[in-house]
């Protein structure tokens, strides 16, 4: 068996308690688990239950208080705050919550920003922007700024701004939490087919079990705090899927059911 | 409709201001308040015979220099103060003394240091434009997301990057906001640096007008000061208006209000 791509050894969070008289609680304790290339995993887990925490360690704009973050064998679970590498040096994009659009750039400017800080800005980064927005449904929308697009597009031109550069690793901070059900569908079909066309390896953090077991090919589930896995969930269903279809899929119910036991 | 409406109740307001004042100088007499008529009149005179666009220039051309001098370090300071959190505490009670004490009384001192040429108006107006400038620029540097610094970060932006890409831009709504106060008060100190010892300039011309009693030509003199400054007061809204286009128009907002 090849190594994994990503590997959390017994990572912990404690945060310093205020003005230090009790003692600093553990958010994340003993937390481990693996992500071969290429995988969507989900992970799932009760409201501040540091799932942000995670993904903010893991993407290097948060510290460690203990444990260890390898990636591709590499220790990069660094214990201080000046040494941190946001984003490992392009290795890991990181879609969170809020589109973060920058709102003097127009949709096209967004999604090139990436290429632009990185001095990649050439014809064929030029056509790869191009073929994201397009494979998005964002076409006739490149000269928009953001306010003047929806909450949806929003978040379309937020997803394609991290895919344009191609990181080996992409984490998702419940990234369609804040649109409407509807919209939620249509996004979650084209994250799968933006994923289908470069598989690359997601870890996508979700409060909604649905979500998480229709993305997913792999569920973890969260403990309260302190945080840790509570169980593993392998996701029964191939690839390509259908995102509306998917609850009519046998096995589906029983999925969401023992996950859902182990969420109080 | 609606423009119409509002430019017909501008001029209602200008034809009121300008009886008010034909009013006041029937009362006071035409020795103490010259009459809109004669004010016009000179002031046409005067433009005719360039006089007028001549001192103006001398003065716009002073306002323009101090105002280059004055604001481009106060836009820059708080940008590399940024990365320098402790000094913007040191700096600070200096700025704000800076920034409170009345700088048209260093006029005098000005003068007497850098003479009666145009090096002491530009070093008052650049006076005046810095310390505006300064908080102004340094309050949207501070206001800054920090939200999209970290994106920036993420995807691979280095710090000058992040400077040149997300504070600045941030930063220009605040930049010309400061402009708007800034620019004026700048005409205004040179004016005020023309009064007190000059040979030129608009501040000259109500100088002249006020030691020959001649009122209507210090009316006239301070209308073209006005319509300078509202001329810059136009040329900073339409650059801004450019340079802002990315933003929700909030004046649609207040009319859906309105309606």
């Amino acid at each position: 068996m090849t190594a994994p791509l990503l590997e959390i050894r017994n990572l912990g969070k404690r945060f310093a308690s205020r003005q230090g008289r009790e003692a600093a609680t553990w958010v994340i304790q003993g937390l481990s688990f693996s992500v071969p290339d290429g995988e969507f995993l989900t992970i799932i887990g009760p409201s501040g239950s540091g799932k942000s925490t995670l993904l903010n360690m893991i993407a290097q704009i948060d510290v460690a208080s203990d444990g260890e973050i390898l990636f591709n064998g590499d220790n990069i679970g660094v214990l201080d705050q000046k040494s941190l590498k946001p984003g490992l040096d392009r290795r890991v994009g990181y879609v969170t919550q809020d589109d973060n659009l920058l709102p003097w750039r127009t949709t096209l400017d967004n999604v090139l920003f990436p290429l632009e800080v990185q001095g990649r800005l050439d014809d064929k980064a030029r056509a790869r922007a191009e073929s994201l927005i397009k494979a998005v449904g964002l076409s006739g929308y490149e000269k928009y700024y953001p306010h003047e697009l929806s909450g949806g597009m929003r978040k379309r031109t937020s997803l394609i701004r991290t895919l344009v550069y191609d990181p080996p690793v992409i984490l998702m901070d419940e990234p369609f939490a804040a649109v409407d059900a509807q919209t939620r569908t249509q996004l979650q079909e084209d994250l799968l087919r933006l994923w289908e066309m470069g598989r690359k390896t997601i870890i996508f953090v979700t409060h909604d079990i649905a979500e998480a077991v229709a993305l997913g090919d792999r569920t973890l589930v969260l403990t309260k705090q302190p945080t840790r896995i509570a169980s593993e969930h392998k996701i029964p269903f191939g690839r390509p899927r259908n995102v509306k279809d998917i609850f009519a899929l046998p096995g589906f119910a029983q999925v969401y059911e023992s996950i859902r036991a182990e969420i109080q | 409709m609606k423009r119409h409406r509002l430019l017909i109740d501008r001029i209602l307001v200008c034809i009121a201001l300008l009886a008010l004042w034909q009013l006041a100088s029937w009362y006071f007499g035409v020795y103490w308040v010259s009459t809109p008529r004669l004010t016009i009149v000179k002031f046409y005179n005067s433009m005719m015979s360039g006089e007028m666009l001549r001192h103006a220039g001398y003065t716009i051309e002073e306002a323009f220099i101090g105002a280059v001098i004055g604001a481009v370090p106060a836009i820059i300071l708080p940008f590399t103060l940024r990365r320098l959190p402790g000094w913007v505490s040191v700096i600070d009670p200096f700025m704000v003394g800076g920034y409170g004490a009345p700088k048209l009384a260093l006029a005098p001192l000005f003068i007497l240091w850098f003479g009666i040429g145009i090096e002491s108006k530009i070093a008052l107006v650049a006076s005046v434009v810095f310390f505006i400038e300064y908080f102004s620029t340094l309050s949207g540097v501070r206001s800054l997301d920090a939200k999209l610094v970290q994106m920036a970060q993420l995807v691979g932006a280095n710090e000058r990057q992040v400077a040149r890409h997300i504070v600045f831009p941030g930063a220009v709504p605040n930049i010309f906001a400061g402009l708007r106060i800034a620019l004026p008060y700048g005409i205004g100190a040179a004016v005020i640096a023309e009064l007190i010892s000059s040979n030129r300039g608009l501040g000259y011309l109500v100088q002249i007008g006020a030691m020959n009693f001649d009122i209507t030509q210090v009316f006239a003199a301070i209308l073209g000061a006005t319509f300078v400054v509202l001329a810059v007061g136009w040329f900073v809204d339409e650059t801004e208006k450019f340079l802002l286009r990315w933003r929700p128009p909030a004046d649609s907002l207040m009319e859906q209000i309105h309606t």
